[in-house]
């Protein structure tokens, strides 16, 4: 019997009611978060931190460039995993996790690429160089279109998850093959002109900033990914009895205020 | 028994495509077509021509894979034949392997086999003929195994063509970049066997991994 | 630690990579923004399409019950 109870947990978790009912209560609590460590991370990175030696100011974009990069590529890792343990434990809340966090990730990794691209123009003189790290980013972008374009060309909500879930098990089997060639690629071509200088020690005033834009990005991804997870928890459970509860309050809610 | 799913399909596969030759020989001459686009497109002049030919032969090869990767799976979900392929008792894997091997017997040996005229219209040095055939050889194996995932997947859409060309180009750059590699290296008068053998440990993780991935899809996608 | 420009003026020129800065900066708070919004947007419309139909369904409910 306790073995059992161990995993009620896990049950639970896989309740969108559960989840709608507990996120909703986090949510003041992360939105706060989030929006004092974006302020609090951009005001010291983009006022407060010394300049670089080489690079002057636009190394500041560093603070938006790297925190963004990093996320894409972890979310989608998160992406395939919520994917695997839907296609293993056939969990509706996971595939949920999955369906949103392909826009999210196709945004973050839009963004890096579009960062590093602003920031190339002044540190090395045009706006895109064929890179190891830019090429998989564009690569990656491409793996998660791929993933959102598959999701929606089902009619079948089931259909179009577990054909996601395959494509996005199947992407993350690739990416470290595909960064590893891309890589080798590059070291076959690499242009003497341009010389892309790796990252270089940082100091440590430069770095806690990062830090704190780091921290908040991963908060900034928490809260998108509930957001979009508790709407497509309406969307999917719109049938069960709570939801109309909730709507029917909600709606109670707004025409109270249209009334005053 | 166990090869009796793989051997079947495999000598299937092969007839159906005897018996609809023009089909099959659609890829052929699309890679034969689209390389005379190049020289008619850029220049003809012979030097710029070889300069850019191991990248040129390898996208055209690409494509034509591409282009008949779609069918892979088709023709077998309108007919039914699909359904009984995957209520069969045997392992899901082995006839996926043997209709995969079929599809690269008729799609990536002929374009192997033709490639060293296109390489001579292109004016590829000689010394490359060799490591061009023997990468387009094992490279056109792995892309029509990834090439069957995408397949898989979008079996069940009516307008999966252009989805899966969005799908499996990704997951396609590690074999074109390694593919390309060996012919330059091989023009560049260097060892040509690093590239080729990694595309070979490409190929063989591909026929371990991608028949699971294909089999998969099939079964979960294909039945909604 | 110190505040490394001396005016606003200053801060939004930042030596000539202001213009580089401020892009990346406005492109990326937007996008971010548009990840919380259309969330919210979406949960919203639901809400409101769910709520549309139960009242429907319970209009036609009354109006049969009426002409029974």
């Amino acid at each position: 019997m306790a073995s059992n109870r161990d995993w009620t947990w896990f049950y639970r978790l896989g309740s969108p009611r559960w989840f709608y009912e507990t996120t909703g209560r986090w949510l003041p609590w992360l939105w706060a978060l989030t929006l004092v460590l974006l302020v609090a991370g951009l005001v010291w990175g983009l006022g407060y931190a010394p300049q670089d030696a080489k690079q002057g100011n636009s190394f500041r974009i560093i603070y938006l460039h790297v925190p963004v990069s990093f996320l894409a590529l972890a979310g989608y890792y998160l992406m395939a995993i919520a994917g695997a343990i839907g296609l293993i434990w056939k969990m509706k809340l996971s595939y949920m996790v999955m369906k949103s966090a392909a826009p999210i990730g196709a945004v973050l990794t839009f963004l890096a690429l579009f960062t590093g691209a602003v920031w190339g123009k002044p540190t090395w003189g045009t706006y895109w160089v064929w890179d190891a790290r830019i090429t998989s980013m564009l690569i990656l972008l491409f793996l998660y279109l791929g993933v959102l374009a598959l999701q929606y060309a089902f009619h079948s909500q089931e259909a179009g998850n577990k054909a996601s879930a395959i494509l996005a098990l199947v992407g993350t089997v690739n990416i470290p093959i595909i960064y590893k060639s891309v890589d080798w690629w590059y070291t076959l071509h690499q242009p003497a002109t341009i010389k892309l200088t790796s990252a270089p020690s940082m100091h440590i005033d430069m770095f806690q900033p990062l830090l704190v834009m780091i921290v908040a990005l991963y908060s900034f991804y928490a809260l998108a990914l509930i957001l979009f997870i508790r709407a497509e928890i309406l969307q999917r459970e719109r049938k069960a009895a709570w939801v109309c509860d909730l709507a029917l309050r909600a709606d109670q809610g707004s025409a109270g205020e249209d009334k005053e | 028994m166990s090869n009796i799913g793989f051997s079947a399909y495999l000598r299937r596969d092969l007839l159906l495509s005897y018996r609809r030759l023009g089909e099959a020989a659609s890829p052929l001459i699309f890679f034969l077509l689209v390389s005379i686009l190049i020289p008619l497109g850029v220049s003809p002049d012979p030097q710029r021509l070889a300069e850019l030919a191991p990248g040129i032969i390898w996208v055209m090869a690409l494509l034509a894979t591409l282009l008949s990767t779609e069918g892979l799976f088709a023709a077998d979900h309108q007919d039914g034949s699909l359904e009984q392929m995957l209520i069969a008792p045997q392992l899901l894997a082995l006839p996926v392997l043997g209709k995969v091997t079929a599809h690269w017997l008729v799609t990536g040996l002929p374009l192997t086999l033709v490639s060293p005229l296109i390489g001579l219209m292109l004016s590829l040095p000689a010394v490359a003929t060799v490591p061009m055939m023997a990468s387009l050889a094992l490279g056109t194996a792995c892309l029509s195994l990834i090439g069957a995932v995408g397949a898989a997947l979008t079996v069940s859409l009516r307008k999966g063509g252009l989805l899966l060309s969005i799908l499996v180009i990704p997951l396609y750059i590690p074999v074109i970049i390694f593919g390309s590699a060996a012919v330059q290296t091989a023009v560049d008068g260097f060892n040509w066997l690093g590239p080729l053998s990694v595309l070979a440990a490409m190929l063989c993780a591909a026929i371990a991994l991608c028949p699971w991935a294909i089999g998969g899809a099939l079964r979960l996608v294909s039945s909604n | 630690m110190k505040f490394q420009f001396d005016s606003v003026q200053q801060m939004l020129e930042m030596a000539g990579h202001g213009q580089y800065v401020w892009t990346a900066v406005l492109v990326t708070l937007l996008m971010m923004a548009w990840l919380l919004v259309r969330p919210l947007q979406v949960h919203r419309a639901h809400l409101k399409t769910i709520a549309q139909q139960l009242r429907r369904e319970q209009r036609r409910r009354i109006t049969q019950e009426d002409n029974q």
